[in-house]
């Protein structure tokens, strides 16, 4: 085969390739938040239902500013961490990340934020549509 | 089976490609210096072979790193980094390994040069994919 057309076909193949990756992605990506929300949903700590539900915002807002926004953008729309809008991820899942975590991504928060902190947070990302 | 054991196998199977890669690219070069000579189409033959393990070895590094990130394409910050070098690196791997199994021996002087420069172009993208993946364990060990 001629160098051009053995090129295309190279082309071909590695557009093929990536296609299949980002398949693959998506796939994951779905699969990951459907399984988060087969877990036992999430029970805030009793404390948190004491909180009026604007005062739970505005300090799930503060604490966001303090802890997250430096990582995740003060919008929230992703710097260094990942936009944080429209989540596809249960509770439970997002507090499992706050606290534990993400092993190469995401340093934990468990020792900083207190758990109706945490439920604080989680009040606020969900606004975050 | 958890991430971690995914961020494990991601480690231990990026080397191979990266490996192969060079040793294409240590083998075409002493080709093209040895153009005329027998040895030249061993070395060729031998860069061929590495440079398609390179382009197989990749598909379990892609399997685990997506697996490990839950099906993070792009990511931010470092990993965005790493993306940003590893998916380019990916796609070469796959063009130039297609285009030297189709192209077989008879390719002129020229046009094997400009492949080896391709070739370097990938060694490059390979390391900085590396040098970024360094950083994340680094970052977040």
């Amino acid at each position: 085969m001629k160098p051009l057309p053995a090129f295309l076909v190279g082309l071909a193949a590695a557009t093929a390739a990536c296609a299949s990756a980002a398949t693959f992605a998506v796939v994951l990506q779905r699969r990951a938040a459907a399984r988060s929300h087969e877990q036992p949903a999430y029970a805030p700590p009793p404390e948190f239902a004491a909180i009026p539900p604007a005062r739970r915002l505005a300090e799930g807002r503060r604490l966001f500013l303090n802890s997250c926004a430096h990582c995740h953008g003060e919008d929230g729309r992703g710097d260094d961490g990942p936009d944080l809008h429209a989540l596809w991820v249960s509770d439970r899942r997002i507090a499992t990340v706050i606290h534990g975590g993400i092993k190469g991504e995401m340093p934990s928060f468990a020792k900083k934020h207190r758990d109706v902190e945490i439920a604080e947070l989680i009040a606020y990302l969900r606004t975050l549509d | 089976m958890s991430p971690e054991v995914w961020a494990q196998l991601h480690g231990a199977t990026t080397h191979f490609p990266i490996a192969l890669a060079l040793s294409a690219v240590a083998c075409d070069a002493a080709a093209l210096c040895l153009w005329q000579r027998p040895l030249a189409e061993r070395l060729h033959f031998a860069g061929k072979l590495a440079l398609a393990a390179a382009a197989l070895a990749c598909l379990p590094v892609i399997v685990s790193g997506l697996l490990m990130t839950r099906g993070g394409l792009w990511g931010a910050g470092a990993l965005r980094s790493h993306h940003a070098f590893a998916w380019p690196a990916f796609a070469l791997v796959i063009v130039l390994a297609t285009w030297r199994a189709l192209v077989g021996a008879a390719i002129s002087r020229r046009a094997f040069a400009l492949y080896l420069a391709a070739l370097g172009g990938l060694a490059a993208l390979l390391a900085a994919a590396g040098y970024w993946g360094g950083e994340l364990l680094q970052r977040f060990p």
